[in-house]
């Protein structure tokens, strides 16, 4: 048993990684918000976190924290002048920041450029990339039980009801891009610690895409969809190794099939099953 | 130069050669499982595909006895990353944990500078075949190249070229978020301002670009003497292209990248004259080369390009290893540090106390139909 | 060189033009992003390829490679899209599906042509540039950018003059007044995806052919290019469509040009990201985007 767990050890990290991400995104989710900049976040923290951990020597949990710090600024700087913008609007303008973001990365000497940044510290070991995982997680469910999150659901039902009945709608979208970026951020964090190396189009849309599908397939309106989504779609290409050359299109086969056939997700499914 | 080398080939051959002779491995019998990582599929899946035919191509000879391991049942496992570094660093684990008993792989700069930290933290041995960027064999002790890297194969292509064309100006067009092209633009920068060339333009561009003519308007606007590229054969070929349409008239050159078997036919009749600094050439007389060549495309139907030679050497060095008798990590890596000289595809070969490959790079020039030695 | 750079802006504008005017059409008439209009644009190249290396005169290829997208797009439509429409499932699943499709197109693609750039054996890159007073062009250069306008004005004149035409705008403008006054809204839908990916379909062969390149991910850098142009001419608006890409050719030149080839793409989704900003409906959106 323990040695399953060593021999795939990195797959159980990738595991939290994604499933932290698809948390990330499944917070804007629920507030009815396509944004999808968490790639660009996981980004700026896994950058001012491995470049404090290489140049200062900076020990993990500051990193994560000062990396956590710089992605939620960054979403609050965002959410700004993206404010008023709604649906495939927000998904294109949160995109588009993404690809900027990349691209600045990849023209600063200070990132390393297209040659990225090697030799970060491997201090990021399961246990801390869990711990983080069950710290959010808690965080999260706390949150679901206070009326911030009841403002949430309404916003994502009809935003123009919900300000009738004197919810802040603004805040609402303001704190959870927010709280995206922090939860992106600490994931960020992990991630460059426990690969080694980080290079700008670990971070770009092909990033964000897996981000998004992830979500969906779970079940985009709730936090365990999220992360029944990112296990999915983590162990997916392992398990199906088998098929070798069919893997790719039947990667996309699941992806069609779940969404045609589960449109709550996968997680949506369940819960039918339960009601049953 | 070429001399030398082959003296110096044939004098470890007189001197080695009763080892040769002898023919069996002490390992003989037993079995040698090596794992490859390579991005089949995915973004990096053209130069994946000609790594993994090489491999499956390696598996046939060993057996009919065409690479000799001396006994060693060698055995492949090709495995897709489909471009993936989270599945780069899967594989990776996997290959440490199963009992194999070396990596070959994986097939990009990048990937390898995730993955083989987790291989070097196990003592396990990995053996890049084309991962020619700055810092990878630096990872770990057991971490090795056949494939020449840019550092290595720069200096003599600037110097030859410099040699025979004498220019003074030069532009440098280059990728710039690909470890390997960078590092490529990087290194002829600095080679050429060694040399004291006047670098009058420098230009980038991004992976999986098809318009480079912005660029290179621009370029021409300076007037160098030369074009540096440093790409990958896609790219490459449409600077070559595009730049000779735009009518530049001035001389091409770049580096490993532009090695690939097709580039005259696709780059158009102007490719011709373009300096390549490689590190095979495919009409190369050494040891099984010629013939690897012809056995390669009557299976795959078409030519072989560098990744495909060198994912081949790679198998041959393995093959070297095991022959000396090395069947498990430890006796690999060891055997890697103590191995003389193998004969590859790539010439003969051995490796460096930096654990890179020791080997002539070959200044190729772009004919009619392919290369020839540059003149 | 400024001449020549507009020149080099104007090409490359005109494929991003027809590609964006297929973007702009699905999303204009259904709400959708459609994710998978990359892969029909590299499905049509291949398509194109695989006939003329068989012998197919180029100018029938290319109508079959158009022809086959339009068909792509509708079996798109069908297995993607149409059961979710059913269900009102939103924007975001219909995007999810498109991207789905998107991978499968491209691994059957991988599995029939394989992992190599192909090249068109047509003599047609071989004729020699032509030098106007100090600007080069080439035959396929012209030829791409007098497809690109005869398309373009073909779909107008679609859209103004015939009753499909009106259809599709009916639908697109409110498609429930549109049911209402009895358009068939299934068949326009189809007719729509139809057109919209024979012409980004289009868009694939002109570029395969201008670069003498077909390969699998060749859609890959022009998906979010695609939507960088649609948000500056607005959504849902052909013209905007069209002009936005020349414009964005033209920017994208220029800034290499006159700025630095590093910051190319930067200025492009800056450009983008700016608009959504300031005038988030572009330059002839109609649609209002703002919240309520």
């Amino acid at each position: 048993m323990i040695s399953f767990f060593t021999s795939h050890s990195k797959l159980f990290d990738q595991l939290a990684i994604n499933a932290l991400l698809a948390l990330s995104l499944s917070v804007c989710l629920q507030a009815g918000q396509l944004a999808l900049a968490q790639a660009a976040f996981m980004g700026i923290a896994a950058y001012i976190s491995a470049i404090l951990a290489t140049q200062a020597g900076l020990p993990l949990v500051p990193c994560i924290v000062l990396g956590a710090l710089g992605s939620t600024l960054a979403a609050m700087l965002l959410a700004l002048p993206v404010r008023g913008l709604r649906g495939v609007f927000l998904a294109i303008a949160t995109i588009g920041f993404g690809e900027i973001l990349r691209i600045v990365a990849n023209n600063l000497h200070i990132t390393g450029g297209g040659e990225g940044l090697s030799q970060i510290p491997a201090d990021a070991n399961t246990f801390a990339i869990y711990g983080a995982l069950i710290v959010v997680g808690l965080g999260l469910f706390g949150l679901s039980k206070t009326k911030f999150a009841l403002a949430i659901a309404l916003t994502r039902e009809d935003e123009t009801a919900a300000r009738g009945v004197g919810v802040d709608t603004a805040g609402v979208r303001f704190w959870t891009l927010a709280l995206g970026g922090t939860i992106a951020g600490i994931a960020g964090v992990l991630y460059a610690h426990s690969n080694f190396f980080i290079t700008p189009a670990d971070f770009g849309f092909g990033r964000m895409e897996q981000i998004l599908v992830a979500c969906v397939i779970g079940g985009s309106t709730s936090a365990v969809g999220a992360v029944v989504g990112s296990i999915v779609l983590t162990l997916l290409p392992e398990t199906i190794r088998f098929l070798a050359d069919y893997r790719e299109v039947t990667n996309g086969a699941i992806l069609l099939a779940v969404v045609l056939f589960a449109p709550q997700g996968i997680a949506g499914l369940w819960q039918r099953e339960r009601r049953k | 130069m070429r001399t030398y080398l082959s003296l110096a080939v044939l004098a470890a051959f007189a001197l080695t050669a009763p080892a040769f002779a002898a023919g069996k491995s002490p390992a003989a019998g037993k079995t040698l499982k090596v794992g490859v990582i390579a991005d089949v599929t995915g973004g990096a899946g053209v130069y994946g595909t000609p790594q993994k035919n090489a491999y499956e191509l390696a598996g046939e000879d060993i057996k009919s006895g065409l690479i000799d391991t001396g006994g060693v049942l060698l055995t492949f496992d090709v495995q897709d990353a489909a471009s993936d570094g989270n599945q780069v660093a899967t594989l990776m684990q996997k290959f440490i944990t199963d009992g194999s008993a070396v990596v070959l792989g994986p097939t990009l700069s990048g990937e390898a500078k995730k993955a083989d930290p987790i291989a070097v933290k196990a003592n396990f041995p990995v053996v890049g075949t084309s991962t020619t960027a700055d810092g990878i064999t630096s990872l770990g002790p057991c971490v090795y190249r056949v494939a020449l890297s840019e550092a290595q194969v720069i200096p003599t292509t600037v110097k030859k070229t410099q040699a025979s064309w004498k220019y003074k100006t030069a532009a440098i067009i280059y990728g710039d978020d690909n470890a390997f092209t960078k590092t490529n633009g990087d290194i002829f920068k600095e080679q050429l301002e060694n040399a004291v060339v006047q670098i009058v333009a420098t230009e980038t561009f991004h992976q999986k670009d098809v318009d480079f003519q912005a660029q290179l308007t621009k370029i021409k606007e300076k007037k160098p003497d030369v074009i540096v590229i440093g790409a990958l054969a896609p790219e490459g070929v449409k600077i070559i292209a595009q730049a000779r349409k735009l009518g530049y008239t001035g001389h091409l050159m770049g580096g490993n990248g532009l090695n690939s078997p097709t580039i005259y036919n696709d780059a158009g009749p102007g490719a011709a004259g373009t300096a390549v600094g490689a590190g095979w050439y495919i009409g190369a007389n050494y040891t099984g080369n010629k013939a690897f060549v012809a056995r390669y495309k009557k299976r795959f139907g078409g030519d072989p390009d560098q990744f495909a030679a060198q994912a081949y050497a790679g198998a041959e060095v393995i093959a070297a290893v095991a022959k000396r008798g090395a069947t498990t990590p430890a006796e690999i890596c060891s055997g890697l540090k103590t191995l003389p000289l193998a004969q590859t595809v790539l010439g003969p070969i051995g490796f460096d106390v930096n654990r890179d490959v020791k080997s002539a790079p070959v200044i190729l020039q772009i004919i009619k139909g392919g290369f020839a030695y540059f003149k | 060189m400024l001449v020549q750079q507009l020149v080099n802006g104007l090409v490359v504008g005109s494929v991003y033009a027809l590609f964006a005017v297929g973007y702009t059409l699905v999303f204009g008439v259904l709400d959708i992003l459609n994710l998978a209009h990359a892969a029909i644009f590299m499905v049509a190249a291949f398509t194109t390829y695989a006939l003329v290396s068989v012998g197919v005169p180029l100018w029938l290829a290319f109508i079959g490679g158009c022809a086959l997208a339009g068909v792509v797009g509708i079996a798109l439509d069908r297995v993607a899209f149409a059961p979710l429409r059913k269900r009102n499932a939103g924007t975001l699943i219909p995007l999810i599906s498109s991207i789905g499709v998107s991978i499968i197109i491209g691994a059957i693609a991988r599995g029939i042509w394989g992992i190599d750039e192909k090249h068109f054996p047509v003599a047609l890159g071989d004729a020699p540039p032509i030098h106007l007073g100090g600007i080069t062009v080439t035959a396929v250069e012209l030829v791409t950018f007098g497809a690109a306008i005869a398309l373009m004005l073909g779909l107008s004149y679609v859209l103004r003059a015939t009753a499909l035409g009106r259809n599709i705008r009916a639908v697109a403008e409110d498609r429930i007044a549109a049911v209402l006054l009895g358009v068939d809204l299934e068949k326009t839908i189809v007719m729509t995806f139809f057109i919209a990916s024979a012409l980004g379909g289009a868009a694939g062969i002109l570029t395969g052919l201008q670069y003498n390149s077909v390969t699998v991910d060749m859609g890959a850098g022009i998906e979010l290019k695609g939507l960088a142009v649609i948000i500056l001419g607005g959504m849902g608006s052909i013209t905007g469509a069209v002009v936005g890409g020349f414009i964005l050719g033209a920017v994208e030149t220029l800034s290499v040009a006159y700025i630095s080839s590093n910051w190319r793409d930067a200025i492009a989704f800056g450009v983008m990201f700016l608009i959504l900003v300031v005038r988030p409906r572009g330059l002839f959106g109609k649609r209002a985007l703002r919240a309520a």
